[in-house]
């Protein structure tokens, strides 16, 4: 499967990178080599096997649905770059009329 | 003997004798951190104040008889993608910045509990995304036994540290070797326990189904003790197992390795390892063998060949999930921006280095529509039939021995630009955080010039102890490695 510069930029847009043009030529060269690398899998015989059978050799925990008390709130408002009162705040989303 | 080189094992035992005192210990340690940072760069903080108070606490609980933690008055330094309440956790990397977490990570709590004393954190690649501690938006660390090689990574801090004589112990997190190989490298013990035995609270996600935390040290014993401290169960990681616990210094006791069956992987001795890697392997074989090991020869052919791509394409995959939340909204980093979508792309594109773009480019490639069947649907089957060889590999054998690296550390700067060829020195550890296995590196000698040469012991699902059994049977015969000098005569 060919990889395009335009494939890069779409992959890019998806992962939410802002990526300048030497960066897409340098990723467009990493995702050649690699993905020529992950291609070799395809020699395997995979026939019949379940991608997602979780080896469950104990009971998945469970613990009583009780609400606690939680104390790092304000902790973690204060770490955000912009706060409002009791908000993180970010750049307008919604247009004005 | 000077108080920085003693084991955890030593300081436990000198503070109950009252042969010193803990905040001699913390001040020696800190004293030998300072005087070789400028030459190994491996902690990114020194919380020198409040462990200090930590360590005058200790000898005042001392004094007036009180009882005390197991790890009372042993200081140690843990990787910076561990959260420490208020002191800045940083992942290495620019997103992060300043960013000061509001809780302790589980082992930070349990550590803090027994009376260990946090000393700093250690150095790492970028959200620990890489093998040598180069990918650090804070700097390289230096290999403390030869300066120009690397240490190793992604807990390249953690473990030159302990090399060092910086501590007796140290944590680092392990995805696909990243404790494991900086131990072979820096000539200590580094152990990366099943999947699930200790709590992931607080540890910065990197690949959910493939981290797990796990000590450094200079001995066998200290191996046991720091384990048996970080291995507690935690109600707030589902996936820390429930099951019981052992002690894990019981399993220091063994006096032969009679009746054990260890595997040589016939793939692994097929693949071109440096000479002197071989021979400090073929030395580890004849070790087993004299201390009444069965040799068992067991073949793993996907592990090998097909282990890498496997691992490239699933642990990018999680990574691009889990590092969406460095959205500049919540923490860290935040560039200005006009909109929403363009404050994620510019505190992104800002706050991100080039290895972990890569990976996270890759890892939503792979699961993109239209390419998640070709590549993440295909790895996660081929990690099923690795786990699947493991399991039959396991019903012949007890442990599988094999080198950790195919090289011994490598100079700076000579595989930064080649990502795939870096990728490659993680091809015999890899696997195992595959299979949720535990593997523990050891040292198993020096190159001729003077580079630690390190082997890889896989165990069972839970097998810990085999591990640590042979470890302490291994430095019964060969002593205990000697601390780094870090360039300084």
């Amino acid at each position: 499967m060919a990889v395009s510069a335009d494939d890069i930029r779409h992959v890019a847009a998806l992962a939410r990178l802002e990526i300048t043009d030497d960066e897409v030529q340098a990723m467009h060269q990493h995702f050649e080599e690699i993905l020529g690398y992950f291609n070799r899998l395809n020699e395997l015989d995979l026939e019949g096997i379940d991608a997602f059978a979780l080896k469950v050799d104990e009971e998945i925990p469970w613990r009583e649905d009780k609400a606690v008390q939680s104390s790092v709130r304000e902790d973690a408002l204060d770490e955000a770059p912009y706060r409002h009162g009791d908000f993180f705040r970010v750049p307008r989303i919604v247009e004005e009329d | 003997m000077e108080l920085f080189e003693l084991s955890v094992a030593q300081i436990i035992e000198g503070l109950q004798n009252r042969t010193f005192s803990a905040s001699e210990v913390f001040k020696a340690c800190l004293n030998r951190a300072k005087m070789l940072e400028p030459r190994i760069s491996a902690l990114l903080s020194f919380t020198e104040e409040s462990g200090m108070a930590q360590a005058e606490a200790v000898d005042k609980a001392l004094a007036s008889g009180e009882k005390l933690g197991p790890l009372a008055g042993v200081p140690f330094i843990v990787k910076d993608n561990m959260c420490t309440k208020g002191i800045p956790t940083t992942c290495a990397s620019k997103i992060l910045a300043q960013w000061k977490p509001p809780y302790n990570a589980a082992v930070v709590d349990f550590l803090d509990e027994a009376g260990a004393i946090l000393m700093g954190k250690a150095n790492l690649d970028e959200f620990a995304m890489g093998g040598s501690t180069e990918h650090s938006a804070y700097g390289v660390t230096s290999n403390p036994w030869k300066l120009d090689c690397v240490p190793g990574g992604s807990s390249g801090g953690s473990a030159a540290s302990v090399a060092a004589g910086y501590v007796p112990f140290s944590l680092g997190s392990d995805t696909g070797g990243s404790i494991r190989q900086p131990a072979a490298f820096c000539g200590i013990y580094g152990l990366k326990p099943t999947y699930g035995l200790v709590s992931r609270r607080g540890l910065v996600a990197f690949a959910s189904s493939l981290d797990q935390i796990g000590p450094f040290t200079r001995t066998a014993e200290d191996m046991a003790l720091v384990l048996d401290v970080i291995s507690q169960k935690d109600d707030h990681d589902s996936t820390c197992s429930r099951r019981s616990r052992p002690d894990y210094k019981k399993a220091l006791r063994a006096d032969s390795l009679k009746g054990r069956k260890i595997g040589l992987i016939k793939e692994t001795l097929g693949y071109k390892l440096d000479p002197e890697i071989k021979e400090a392997f073929d030395k580890t074989v004849k070790f087993c063998k004299e201390q009444g090991a069965e040799i068992v020869e067991i073949s793993l052919p996907t592990m090998i060949e097909y282990g890498l791509p496997c691992y490239y394409i699933l642990a990018p995959a999680e990574a691009s999930s889990n590092l969406a939340r460095f959205d500049g909204v919540r923490y860290g980093l935040s560039e200005d921006a006009a909109s929403l979508i363009d404050l994620y792309m510019k505190t992104r594109a800002e706050g991100f280095g080039v290895e972990v773009k890569r990976r996270i480019m890759v890892g939503t490639y792979v699961l993109s529509s239209g390419y998640y069947d070709a590549y993440y649907l295909v790895a996660q089957k081929v990690r099923q039939l690795i786990k699947r060889e493991f399991v039959n590999a396991f019903k012949s054998v007890d442990t599988i021995l094999l080198p950790t690296a195919p090289t011994p550390a490598f100079r700076k700067g000579e595989l930064v630009n080649d990502p795939i060829q870096m990728y490659m020195a993680d091809v015999f550890t890899l696997p195992v955080n595959l299979a949720g296995l535990p593997g523990l590196s050891l040292n198993a000698g020096f190159s001729k010039d003077g580079r630690p040469l390190g082997v890889q012991f896989i165990g069972s699902w839970w097998g810990e102890e085999d591990l640590l059994s042979i470890a302490a049977l291994h430095e019964k015969a060969y002593g205990t490695a000697p601390i780094a000098q870090g360039g300084v005569c």
